[in-house]
């Protein structure tokens, strides 16, 4: 039962934080690309804890593809899509999601007539879909999105017993007992 | 208009080094430059080649600041299919109107500018709600 409670707290722990995540790149569009940091000198100094990751080279796919300017700096929210409540099977939530911040000025009204939900946001429906999170990462930095990653719910398969509908429990009356 | 398919074809490269990209870029650029009068002829634009060369220059501008060596061909590669496509005669009057000559950059009118033109107002503008005011894509970074 123990067990079962540090596996829920850290259920809870992780589904509250999302971590930003800060790739460092070099996307050679512009002349004005910030420099990339030597952190040598720390690791000589004992200081380096934190691991440098190597630079990576990043196509400029933004460039290429003709997308429009406004969309190059976009923020975007990598995530793995929760299952379906509905349904008792875990299919497709292994996969990672891209989808799309609402914009800042809230593009969004609804329509006077029939109250239709509108948005001039072209890219609210949008979602991708990609194996893992990695791609899903590499994806955001080649188009230059601004990508902050969620992490994966920690799953839970509650444990189910028959029997323990009939156990004598003193203190609390629990209704549920699988949940 | 008889054209020869292979006319104007290139091939994909992958240029050596800066060196080589900024003279592939520059030829590109000459290529385009000199055509203009000839475009205008072809498709009997309504437009003078001056308006042709500063509409093909903006579109070099643009890409002006790229480093990247991989886009550089890419983008070298995009446009000489489009020159070819173009004097080749392959496009429609729209294409070289709207794709090739017309400015990219949406023009960021005030909601009075665009009232007063009657353009864009539909009922939305009535109650106050402005939803052209917001430019898609600009998440206030």
């Amino acid at each position: 039962m123990s067990l079962l409670r540090i596996c829920t707290s850290t259920a809870s722990v992780s589904r509250r934080s999302a971590v930003q995540v800060i790739p460092q790149l070099s996307r050679g569009v512009t002349t004005e690309a910030a420099p990339t940091v030597v952190r040598k000198d720390e690791e000589k100094s004992g200081l380096g804890d934190i691991a440098v990751q190597p630079t990576r080279d990043v196509l400029v796919a933004d460039v290429i593809s003709g997308a429009p300017r406004e969309l190059h700096h976009r923020s975007v929210r990598i995530y793995q899509p929760t299952r379906n409540t509905m349904q008792s099977g875990s299919g497709k939530s292994e996969r990672w999601r891209i989808d799309f911040d609402t914009l800042a000025g809230a593009g969004r009204w609804e329509n006077p007539l029939m109250g239709w939900a509108s948005s001039g946001d072209y890219m609210q429906g949008t979602r991708m879909t990609f194996k893992s999170k990695e791609d899903a990462m590499h994806f955001a930095e080649k188009q230059g999105w601004d990508y902050y990653v969620q992490h994966a719910t920690v799953k839970r398969i509650p444990p189910k017993n028959y029997a323990e509908n009939y156990v004598y429990k003193p203190n609390t009356l629990r209704i549920m007992r699988t949940k | 208009m008889t054209t020869i398919p292979a006319r104007l074809a290139s091939l994909t490269r992958t240029s050596g080094g800066p060196a080589e990209s900024r003279k592939r870029a520059l030829k590109l650029y000459r290529d385009w430059y000199r055509s203009a009068p000839e475009i205008c002829g072809i498709y009997a634009l309504s437009v003078s080649p001056a308006y042709v060369r500063h509409s093909i220059r903006q579109r070099f501008e643009k890409n002006r600041n790229v480093t990247d060596q991989r886009a550089i061909d890419v983008l070298l590669l995009k446009s000489r299919q489009d020159y070819q496509e173009t004097m080749n005669c392959w496009k429609q009057i729209d294409h070289v109107m709207g794709i090739l000559l017309q400015t990219q950059e949406r023009p960021n009118k005030t909601f009075l500018e665009r009232f007063y033109e009657g353009l864009g107002v539909d009922d939305n503008v009535f109650i106050g709600k402005d939803e052209k005011a917001v430019i898609p894509a600009a998440s206030g970074i």
